[in-house]
């Protein structure tokens, strides 16, 4: 009886030491070297793993941080420039600094705005919706509103709705990962710079139809008189494609777009202070006649 | 032989021919015609007519846009108001031509005589040009620029050119109605794409469920005598008239995935391209014109019709003419129940292609809500692709695009036999549609990127 315990005991410590040699062996020889700055990279990051980057998570940014001769090509959205001046400092490089950014719903066809003029009884998905057909009003280019940005988003920073039937962005959740414009087939959500203290102007609309097509579809829609690239000082508004369109890094946030706007389709969001339109416009106007005379002034000159 | 039909899948939902009885009608013209230059598969047509012009009918007014195109004419005599872009059936924007009526002047060339030309012309090449020239393209759905379906790629030869006449959707009569109205301009037209083709042999698949347009077009092709015609009966089953499943019912061969009818020496057409061909190529009338059956479930026989309708011809004014639209009506399908297309627009306009007008009741067209799957297979049963729709569905929401492929998501049909038979209201097709269309764009992106490669290496 003794004897077969201390067989079993001997025979056993033996065999982990052996394979305690082994495993010791092979750790050794098979070891895979990889640059510990990966780890400390992959420390800085966030790690949210939301792709927003363009690589697999964040190992996978880290591991592309630590082999490319430069930071140029990379950025986390989600951690912004703090992230990256962490990542930057790990890897002894520099990285410029970008502006924060922010997801922007460019679509403010409401349901009291936009009419419905079928009724949809397909799955809730806008991808399957916008492959079948242009959504149920009248506009081809707005929110078909099944919420496939709100799942796509990682951060809890989407939420439709009700009243409205439109994507809601949290900016205090949204990291500006671009989930929400890839999932969305319409193309509405655009990542624009957040602007000083938040501020920013677009155009909630984009709606390509001629102006009285756009209208009668939707009382919100932009529909492409231009008043507003007349208008603006800074050259920040084009309008391609009955549509208008502002420039974030051009534009000085003056207001004056949306003074002017008819339809009401260019947003001005975190202003301190309401807009008070009919000063603006006031302003404007003068401007113009103060412009006139002095025109006028010259040509008898010249 | 006995009844044919295809060795997998496939269902049979109801026949519902309510139309049947009912003799084809020339829909009047309305004040304006919009033509849609996007009206078969393939790159748009371009215009080649200017606001102001002054056209006649059967003019062309657009010209192919790439090697899969047609040509496009005028459906109407009269004045161009417009040429830009207008909501099609599903309310995308579309580039249209608008022409404002005015009286009904033809091109001097075209023979509009019902006489029967039977002389078919010598010259291959010739009889190609003519059916280019006249936009003819596949009338059954799909609307594939007939010639060049009719011009096989070197090495591949046409064994068997195959008729379709099943009409395997429900409701659908306008190809039953010209099976018994033109049964000879049918055949004749047959015989020319025969003749195209290189003298294969040619058979006319017809649906058990229409023994009167089998007798018909048996006695026009025992009255003309072609050679190498024959009618076959298929059993009923749809979607028996796919492509690759007509070939399989007909010819017994199965087409591989991401194959062509060719590649096993078939070509398949339409009756209602026959007698188009017929017209093109006989009487040098321009694909101007289509036959629609207008039908539904629980409407009054009143509302029933099959009209021959000059192609533009806004569906608001069909639906109108027809008698307008019936109480019970909660849904309008352009096109069979199965793989027609809702209609979400009215103004939008008829194409080439419009082979209905179906008003479905709300008991007929609501969805049954969404329940788990129970793994009963019905779906897997009834894929004529022979496709596991519910490993399908499940892959495409796990975004397993490898599985995807390898389980041939891309081979999908988009018959909706699938979405029919499954007791859970399981949304199979929509997603598995959505599945087909990622792994596409897969396939494509590899193909591109495998042809810069062959040609960086060539450098």
């Amino acid at each position: 009886m003794t004897q077969t315990i201390i067989w079993t005991v001997a025979i056993l410590t033996v065999l982990g030491l052996l394979l305690a040699l082994i495993l010791f062996w092979v750790a050794r020889r098979f070891r895979v070297e990889e640059d510990p700055r990966i780890d400390e990279v992959e420390k800085a990051m966030p790690g949210a793993n939301c792709g927003g980057c363009g690589f697999a998570g964040c190992r996978a940014f880290a591991d592309a941080a630590v082999k490319a001769p430069n930071l140029d090509n990379q950025y986390c959205p989600v951690g912004g420039d703090e992230v990256m001046q962490k990542v930057a400092s790990i890897l002894g490089l520099t990285v410029e600094k970008k502006a924060p950014q922010v997801a922007v719903v460019r679509c403010n066809g409401s349901c009291t705005a936009r009419p419905r003029t079928n009724e949809y009884d397909g799955v809730r998905s806008c991808r399957v919706k916008a492959a079948l057909y242009s959504g149920d009003t009248a506009c081809s280019y707005g929110c078909v509103g099944c919420g496939d940005c709100v799942e796509a988003c990682r951060f809890g920073a989407l939420s439709m709705d009700p009243e409205t039937g439109l994507p809601v962005v949290d900016e205090a959740k949204c990291t500006a990962c671009g989930a929400c414009a890839k999932a969305c087939p319409k193309h509405i959500i655009e990542l624009r710079n957040k602007g000083p203290r938040g501020m920013r102007e677009f155009v909630s609309c984009v709606n390509r139809d001629k102006g009285p097509v756009a209208r009668k579809a939707c009382a919100n829609a932009c529909i492409g008189c231009g008043l507003c690239a007349r208008t603006c000082q800074h050259g920040a508004i084009t309008v391609t494609d009955n549509v208008s369109y502002i420039d974030f890094t051009k534009c000085k946030l003056c207001r004056e777009c949306e003074a002017v706007c008819p339809s009401g389709a260019i947003h001005g969001v975190n202003f301190p202070k309401e807009l008070d339109k009919e000063a603006v416009k006031k302003r404007i106007a003068d401007r113009k006649a103060k412009a006139a005379a002095e025109a006028k002034k010259e040509v008898p000159n010249g | 032989m006995g009844k044919l039909t295809f060795s997998m899948g496939g269902i049979h939902p109801h026949d519902s021919k309510f139309a049947r009885e009912r003799a084809i009608e020339q829909l009047p013209l309305p004040p304006v015609v919009y033509v849609s230059m996007a009206q078969h598969l393939g790159a748009p047509a371009k215009p080649v007519v200017a606001v102001g012009d002054r056209v006649k009918v059967g003019q062309v007014i657009a010209e192919p846009g790439g090697f899969i195109s047609a040509f496009i004419h005028s459906p109407a005599s009269g004045t161009v108001k417009s040429v830009a872009p207008r909501k099609d059936l599903a309310g995308n924007p579309v580039v249209h031509v608008e022409i404002a009526v005015e009286g009904d002047e033809w091109e001097p060339s075209i023979d509009r005589s019902k006489q029967l030309v039977t002389a078919i012309p010598d010259d291959k090449a010739a009889i190609l040009d003519r059916i280019k020239a006249c936009g003819i393209v596949g009338l059954g759905g799909a609307t594939f620029p007939t010639h060049v379906k009719l011009s096989p790629p070197p090495g591949k030869v046409a064994e068997c050119l195959i008729i379709n006449g099943s009409e395997c959707e429900p409701y659908l009569t306008s190809d039953y109605r010209i099976m018994l109205e033109s049964p000879k301009e049918i055949v004749v037209g047959a015989a020319i794409m025969q003749k195209v083709l290189g003298g294969c042999r040619c058979v006319i698949g017809i649906e058990e469920n229409k023994p009167e347009a089998i007798r018909s077009m048996r006695a026009a092709v025992a009255e003309l005598g072609y050679p190498g015609i024959a009618v076959q009966t298929l059993k009923k089953r749809y979607p028996q008239g796919g492509e690759k499943q007509l070939i399989d019912a007909v010819m017994r061969r199965q087409v591989g995935s991401g194959g062509l009818p060719i590649d096993v020496g078939a070509v398949v057409q339409n009756v209602g391209t026959a007698l188009a061909v017929y017209d093109a190529v006989q009487k040098n009338m321009p694909l101007i014109t289509n036959v629609l059956t207008v039908t539904g479930d629980r409407i009054p026989g009143n509302l029933q019709h099959n009209y021959r309708f000059r192609i533009g011809v806004p569906l608001s004014f069909v639906v109108e003419q027809a008698g307008g639209i019936p109480d019970t009506a909660a849904k309008i399908v352009s096109g069979g129940p199965m793989m027609g297309k809702a209609v979400s627009n009215l103004d939008a306009t008829t194409v080439k292609g419009t082979s209905a007008v179906l008003y479905l009741s709300e008991a007929a067209t609501r969805r049954r809500p969404e329940t788990a799957c129970i793994r009963c297979g019905h779906c897997a049963d009834s894929c004529p692709m022979g496709l596991e729709p519910f490993l399908l569905n499940r892959l495409y929401k796990a975004a397993d695009l490898e599985a995807l492929e390898k389980h041939a998501a891309q081979d999908c049909i988009e018959c909706g036999c699938c979405l029919y038979s499954c007791p859970a209201g399981v949304p199979l097709l929509d997603n598995i549609r959505q599945a087909k269309g990622q792994v596409m764009g897969v396939i494509r992106a590899r193909a591109a990127a495998a042809k810069a490669a062959a040609e960086a290496a060539k450098k």
